[in-house]
């Protein structure tokens, strides 16, 4: 059966495409031109049918990243890690990230992962092509930095305080909100809005919530995530 | 997650089970739905288009469920290929307390030994 897009609930659709739209806009830390060219990196590292092992860096392998780049080798190093082999990674090795990129577009260098990951699976799994990103954007980055944002013990990244009163995964991203409000209404959309998290019952009519569970455990064992 | 939606809706759950892809016996169309998250999860036999196992599994599971329901399976599976990248790029761990608490769910899973356990 061929699925087309006007087979996809348009809640869902509608996240898809302003997450995907958003990888070629100006961000709060990296330029449009940036955001674009690490998406372009993500998704080439989820798509490999032969990825480079974990500790093969993306840019020591000559033909992977243009030689004229808007983005630093770091930041395409480290989105190429985190698109394929995220549960590899250390907290040394995000330290060494972080020697030169600073943490808050680290932050949402991840947000970028994710976001190419979690649409490229989608479509995949349909059996549907990715869409072409958008040209870039042009514009500087907003550089927003919330006035509260402090260390972690529960994650690597820093957060916004209070730091720790929420599960990790949920204030992760808190110190770059507009990352953080992407990834969330994604979420909202293809697993379960927020509000409904406590309810063992919740639907949308068609999986139960415990066939949700099943796919989403699945999925966790498959990428061997221990949280 | 799993465990606790399974328990309040009344159904046994048995993680070895969805660690070997044969699903848990309890929930209806188990199987199906493991078959297909574990092939559209398996990047490494294809090319990032599609491949004879995904589609086979995804015809099989939308002859069973349904299409909308196997859209909002490709949602879910969508959604943790985003959250295990957002948790383990950004170190995410649980406190202590919890990690112990479920020690025998991570042994049953088979992700008590993983890199990414911290």
């Amino acid at each position: 059966m061929n699925i087309n897009r006007h087979d996809i609930r348009q809640d869902l659709q509608y996240a898809h495409e302003q997450a995907w739209s958003s990888l070629s806009k100006p961000g709060t830390w990296w330029s449009g031109a940036q955001r674009r060219e690490l998406a372009v990196t993500a998704l080439m590292a989820v798509r490999e049918a032969e990825p480079l092992p974990p500790w093969v860096t993306v840019s020591s392998v000559a033909g992977r990243i243009p030689n004229s780049r808007a983005a630093p080798l770091m930041a395409h190093d480290a989105i190429y890690r985190i698109a394929r082999h995220a549960s590899t990674l250390t907290s040394d090795w995000y330290a060494r990230v972080c020697q030169q990129i600073d943490p808050l577009a680290y932050i949402e260098l991840c947000g970028i992962a994710c976001t190419v990951a979690s649409i490229a699976s989608f479509r995949r799994a349909l059996g549907l092509e990715c869409p072409e990103l958008a040209e870039e954007e042009s514009g500087e980055p907003s550089r927003k930095t919330p006035n509260n944002v402090v260390a972690a013990e529960l994650n690597w990244v820093p957060v916004t305080a209070p730091a720790d009163k929420s599960a990790a995964v949920v204030q992760a991203f808190t110190a770059v909100p507009e990352t953080n409000r992407v990834i969330w209404a994604m979420a909202d959309a293809q697993y379960i809005p927020d509000k409904e998290m406590v309810d063992p019952h919740w639907t949308r009519g068609t999986l139960s919530r415990v066939q949700m569970e099943l796919v989403a455990t699945r999925v966790s064992q498959q990428r061997e995530c221990f949280y | 997650m799993l465990s606790w939606s399974g328990t309040e809706q009344g159904m046994e759950v048995d993680l070895v089970s969805v660690q070997a892809a044969t699903g848990g016996v309890a929930v209806n169309f188990a199987a199906e739905l493991v078959s297909f998250a574990t092939a559209a999860t398996n990047y490494d036999t294809g090319d990032g288009n599609d491949d004879s196992a995904l589609a086979t599994s995804r015809e099989a599971l939308i002859s069973t469920i349904g299409l909308d329901a196997t859209i909002d399976a490709a949602a879910v599976i969508a959604n943790f290929e985003m959250m295990t990248r957002l948790a383990d790029s950004t170190g995410a761990r649980m406190p202590t307390e919890v990690v112990a608490d479920r020690s025998a769910t991570a042994t049953a899973m088979g992700v008590d030994k993983v890199v990414s356990r911290r």
